[in-house]
């Protein structure tokens, strides 16, 4: 294996910013793992590579920390899949991420854009 | 908390939970693999790349799965399961480590538990931390016990402010006349404080009460234990009130009270309490320097030790300064009762226990090296672990983890061990153990024993744990399983020989010590010769019974006789002479060695100069019949013993031993010097004239009397009706005790004997504390030197197996079987080389901990060196075996074998 992180690849992701990311895939209305993975490359428009795998601990921990609900359901394709859904709790944690989320990437910028 | 209400749920449903996160996944791979065949992917293709998109899929469920499960609870299931598993694969290597720790640990929780059986909250007592007992002493050249006066013991009592009570007490025997044969009955003289101050209460009838204890109107009253009442009285529900005769004072004594059962008073072996205003005559007891007993006393609470210590200095001071002839230089030392019943136990268990602990480390360090050679050939296993995600610190905690199962397996074998060991320690220990301390496996002691695996544990698993880490996974996978390990390891595994030869050798030594000392004390001259020699002692009634019927009705009764004694000694002594095998008979009041202590009586020398009270000379006293020297054989430097003529109580003829002579005759002839007894030349005493002067006689302790204070010698003459005899016999003494009962019970069957046992018996009691620790201390050595050859040798055949291709490299380039043992004892010797000059560098620091049970030994001894010669030998044994297996390598073998 011997794999080594390099620090900073394009698309590697921000610590912390994956459940933020989820959160927002899921405002949209549930979802399993595989259309999450699907929206967040879409949506970035293959920027942000989430290791499909890295998701689903991630998933499994906002589900315990009561961020999302989860239920076993029927897939478009007839299998068994799991579907998240949104809490109130998690809205509201979204709207605090996004919200802390703005406010920091603007700093940013106007660090960078600093002559 | 909702989190861990989940966590919680998930211990429970973790099967379904598991196969729940399998069907996600595998959702999540077929979505993804469908997408790649639209792509136009072949299946494999689209399943490979599938994969290779997710990442390591063990490792991202392991970390979803510690999402809803207590991760390290989990983990720790996986690694004792995965433990237990791999401990029996290789069943070998489990036992010989199993038996090495319960050995170390099993040995440890027997000492452990005796250790815990003599802690002060052992004590039977309520708040047993606050007893003590209050100790009168004198500063001579140094500072003596002496124990208190009545006196001085009502102004302690009336004047201190430390304590709620106090309490004199002290133990004697008296003898039982009841209607079988007379029995000597441990007696406790207790003043009325004593129950409540002990926070026992009867359990029928009384204690004493404050009134009985004036000495001018002794209440002749008895409290009896609950054995005694069972046994004499067949537990009569009636006995308060009932009288019973004890002798010597032949008095009729009133039961008041039984105490409940288990209640045995301070000396633990007493059956009955009398008031102590019978302790002694009113004359005596209103003696300020009459001394003798100890004071029973509960600390008020809050009042520490040292303020309870100046209070009675205080005190102190003023007796002296109002009574200067009889208390100068008088203090009290209080002494915590704990300390007075368990003192003389305590150093030599805490000596065995650093002794059981270097044999339990002895035992780690050989675990360790087991688990290192064990951790080099499960390199490619870890190196896979790490491969597929194992993180560092989750690898370490497995190895831990296999060692404390490991560990633990043998704290359970060790329990064992620990159960078989401590009952026949009790059994064995010459030194008796008070009644009430049950070396038990409780909690306390399985807590011990479980926090000791661990800590084992934890030591033995980061060794190997620490070393097992290789970050050079693609070397690790690749090396061939018997390839050597590491330089780093081999210097670890040669640093556990050391310690283990250090550690032997700290244990040899000091077990080759105690046997020293040993020898010595019982090698020491008692200043008479023990060897056949049967003493036993007596209790001659004083006085005749009545007659049991008048000889003929009518006649004028005859004037009563005046009370003498119904066998008189020497008629005791002329049966005795008669029996065959006894070559000679003697009696004394005492007897060497009897632990009667006797007490010491000022005397003056005539033409002494005047002596200041701390330097007032004490002699010990003792009355014997004229054969009493020769019958012990002790020697007579000067002069000869009694004649007949001077056994008479009147007589002024007395024997003193050296000391005395050493002290005020120097280098004259003592012969016809006269002394007597009293402080000073103006007692009223009659002058006593020396007549022959004998070498010490150890009377009062071995090797050496407590105090110098000499001994003097006045002849018998029946005044005294408890005697010591002593029988010198050409047959074995033990032989013929049945013998001697019968004799004297035929000359009256009313005669109490006890303590009958041989002189060498007696000689040995006194020494058998020493013994017992030299014995254990050998178990232990023993048990050490097992262990670190074991080790040596295992190391040693490592060593050399690791070596093959190389010595078969030399040996192919022409190097002879010498030049290899060579090589190899060599290697091994340098080791124990090193370890040996640490061992005894460490004996040196250690010898200051263990000289209060030495005599007469230090660590340059020859025993010392002897010990260090053993180890050196069989450890160079186990390192020859694996040599001259060396030499016989065949080089063509040795350079195929990799």
């Amino acid at each position: 294996m011997g794999e080594t992180k390099k620090a900073t690849a394009v698309g590697d992701m921000l610590p912390g910013t994956l459940d933020m990311l989820i959160l927002k895939a899921l405002s949209r209305g549930e979802a399993h793992g595989y259309t999450i993975v699907q929206f967040i490359h879409g949506a970035s428009r293959d920027v942000l590579k989430v290791e499909e795998g890295a998701l689903y601990p991630a998933l499994h921990r906002l589900e315990v920390r009561g961020l999302l609900r989860a239920e076993w359901g029927t897939s478009e394709n007839n299998r068994r899949a799991k579907y998240y859904r949104l809490t109130a709790a998690g809205r509201r944690e979204l709207e605090a991420e996004a919200a802390y989320w703005d406010r920091v990437a603007a700093a940013v910028t106007r660090v960078m854009q600093t002559a | 908390m909702k989190a861990f209400w989940h966590r919680l749920v998930a211990i429970v449903r973790r099967r379904r939970l598991d196969r729940d996160l399998d069907d996600e996944l595998a959702f999540h791979f077929a979505m993804r693999e469908a997408d790649y065949r639209t792509d136009g992917l072949s299946a494999d293709a689209a399943r490979e790349e599938a994969r290779r998109q997710f990442g390591n899929v063990t490792h991202l469920k392991e970390q979803t799965r510690d999402m809803w499960t207590f991760p390290s609870l989990e983990s720790f299931r996986q690694d004792i399961r995965y433990a237990l598993r791999t401990l029996r694969k290789s069943p070998g290597f489990t036992f010989v480590a199993v038996f090495a720790l319960a050995v170390g640990i099993g040995g440890n929780t027997a000492i452990f538990s005796l250790v815990d059986a003599i802690r002060s909250r052992a004590l039977p007592y309520p708040d047993p931390d606050h007893l003590v007992q209050l100790w009168g002493n004198v500063q001579r050249t140094r500072v003596e016990r002496r124990g208190a006066s009545y006196p001085d013991y009502l102004d302690w009592r009336a004047e201190s402010k430390s304590f709620e009570d106090i309490a004199a007490v002290d133990s004697q025997w008296m003898t039982f006349v009841g209607s079988d044969e007379p029995e000597r009955i441990q007696t406790e003289f207790v003043a009325a404080p004593y129950f409540s101050l002990l926070g026992v209460s009867p359990a029928r009838g009384r204690v004493f009460e404050a009134s009985e204890d004036i000495v001018a109107r002794p209440a002749q009253v008895v409290v009896l234990s609950d054995g005694f009442w069972k046994r004499r009285f067949g537990a009569d529900p009636q006995v308060i009130g009932r009288t019973l005769t004890l002798c010597c004072a032949a008095r009729q004594y009133t039961v008041v009270g039984v105490m409940p059962p288990g209640f045995k008073g301070l000396s633990d072996t007493a059956e009955m309490w009398v008031p102590f205003a019978m302790y002694a005559s009113p004359s005596t007891m209103a003696d300020r320097g009459t001394r003798g007993f100890a004071a029973l006393a509960r600390l008020k609470p809050g009042v520490s030790l040292a303020a309870a210590q100046s209070d009675m200095d205080a005190i102190s001071r003023r007796l002296e300064q109002a009574y200067p002839n009889t208390n100068e230089k008088r203090a009290v030392e209080i002494s915590p009762l704990a300390v007075e019943l368990f003192g003389q136990l305590r150093p030599a268990l805490l000596t065995l226990m650093a002794a059981v602990a270097f044999v339990l480390l002895i035992a780690c360090a050989n675990v360790a090296n087991l688990l290192i050679a064990r951790s080099e050939t499960r390199r490619r296993e870890i190196a896979v672990r790490t491969a597929l995600g194992a993180g560092r610190g989750r690898l370490l905690r497995q190895l831990v983890t296999e060692s404390c199962v490991l560990t633990l397996l043998g704290a359970a074998v060790g329990l064992v061990f620990a159960r078989v060991a401590v009952s026949t320690l009790i059994a064995q220990s010459p030194v008796t153990f008070p009644s009430f301390a049950t070396p038990d496996l409780d909690v306390r002691v399985a807590l011990f024993t479980i926090a000791v695996s661990l800590a084992c544990g934890l030591l033995v698993g980061l060794v190997p744990g620490l070393q097992a880490h290789t970050p050079d996974l693609s070397n690790a996978l690749k090396e061939s399983a018997r390839s050597s390990g590491g330089r780093q390891s081999q210097r670890v595994r040669s640093a556990l020989v050391v310690a283990e030869v250090s550690l032997a050798v700290v244990l040899l030594v000091g077990a080759g010590l105690m046997i020293r000392s040993v020898r010595n004390l019982t090698a020491l001259n008692p200043g008479f010769d023990p060897l056949s020699v049967l003493t036993l002692h007596a209790s001659i009634p004083r006085t005749s019974l009545p007659p049991a019927a008048p000889a003929a009705a009518g006649t004028p009764a005859a004037p009563s006789p005046p009370p003498r004694p119904v066998v008189e000694g020497r008629v005791l002594l002329d049966r005795l002479r008669a029996i065959p095998g006894v070559a000679a008979v003697a009696l004394g009041n005492d007897l060497p060695l009897d632990s009667g202590g006797g007490s010491a009586s000022f005397y003056t020398a005539e033409g002494q100069p005047p002596v200041n009270a701390q330097n007032m000379p004490r002699i010990y006293v003792h009355r014997v019949t004229p054969e009493f020297f020769s019958t012990l054989r002790i020697p007579f430097l000067q002069g000869r013993t009694f004649t007949d003529a001077e056994v008479s109580p009147t007589s002024p003829a007395v024997v003193v031993s050296e000391g005395v002579v050493r002290r005020f005759w120097p280098g004259q002839d003592p012969i016809g010097k006269r002394l007597k007894f009293g402080g000073s030349p103006s007692s009223t005493d009659p002058w006593l004239t020396i007549v022959g002067v004998v070498g010490e006689v150890k009377y009062r302790g071995l090797p050496q009397n407590p105090t110098a204070d000499p001994d003097i010698f006045l002849p018998f003459t029946d005044r005294n009706s408890l005697v010591g005899l002593v029988l010198r016999t050409t047959v074995p003494p033990s032989s013929l005790i049945a013998t001697v009962r019968a004799e004297v019970r035929a000359a009256d069957r009313s005669i109490p004997l006890y303590n009958i046992a041989t002189m060498e018996e007696q000689v040995n009691s006194v020494t058998s504390r020493s013994r017992f620790t030299m014995w254990l201390m050998g178990v232990f050595a023993a048990c050490a030197l097992m262990l670190a050859v074991v080790g040596i040798y295992g190391v040693m055949s490592y060593l050399v197996s690791q070596r093959t291709r190389e010595i078969g490299i030399r040996l192919a380039l022409g190097a002879n079987g010498q030049d290899i043992l060579r090589l190899v004892v060599g290697n091994g010797a340098r080791l124990i080389g090193v370890g040996i000059v640490i061992g005894i560098a460490a004996s040196f620091a250690l010898q200051r901990l263990v000289s209060s049970l030495l005599f007469g030994v230090t660590a340059a001894d020859a025993a010392a060196g002897f010990a260090v010669v053993i180890l050196a030998a069989v450890a160079m044994l186990a390192c020859y075996l694996p040599a001259l297996r060396a030499t016989r390598v065949s080089p063509l073998n040795a350079l195929r074998s990799e």
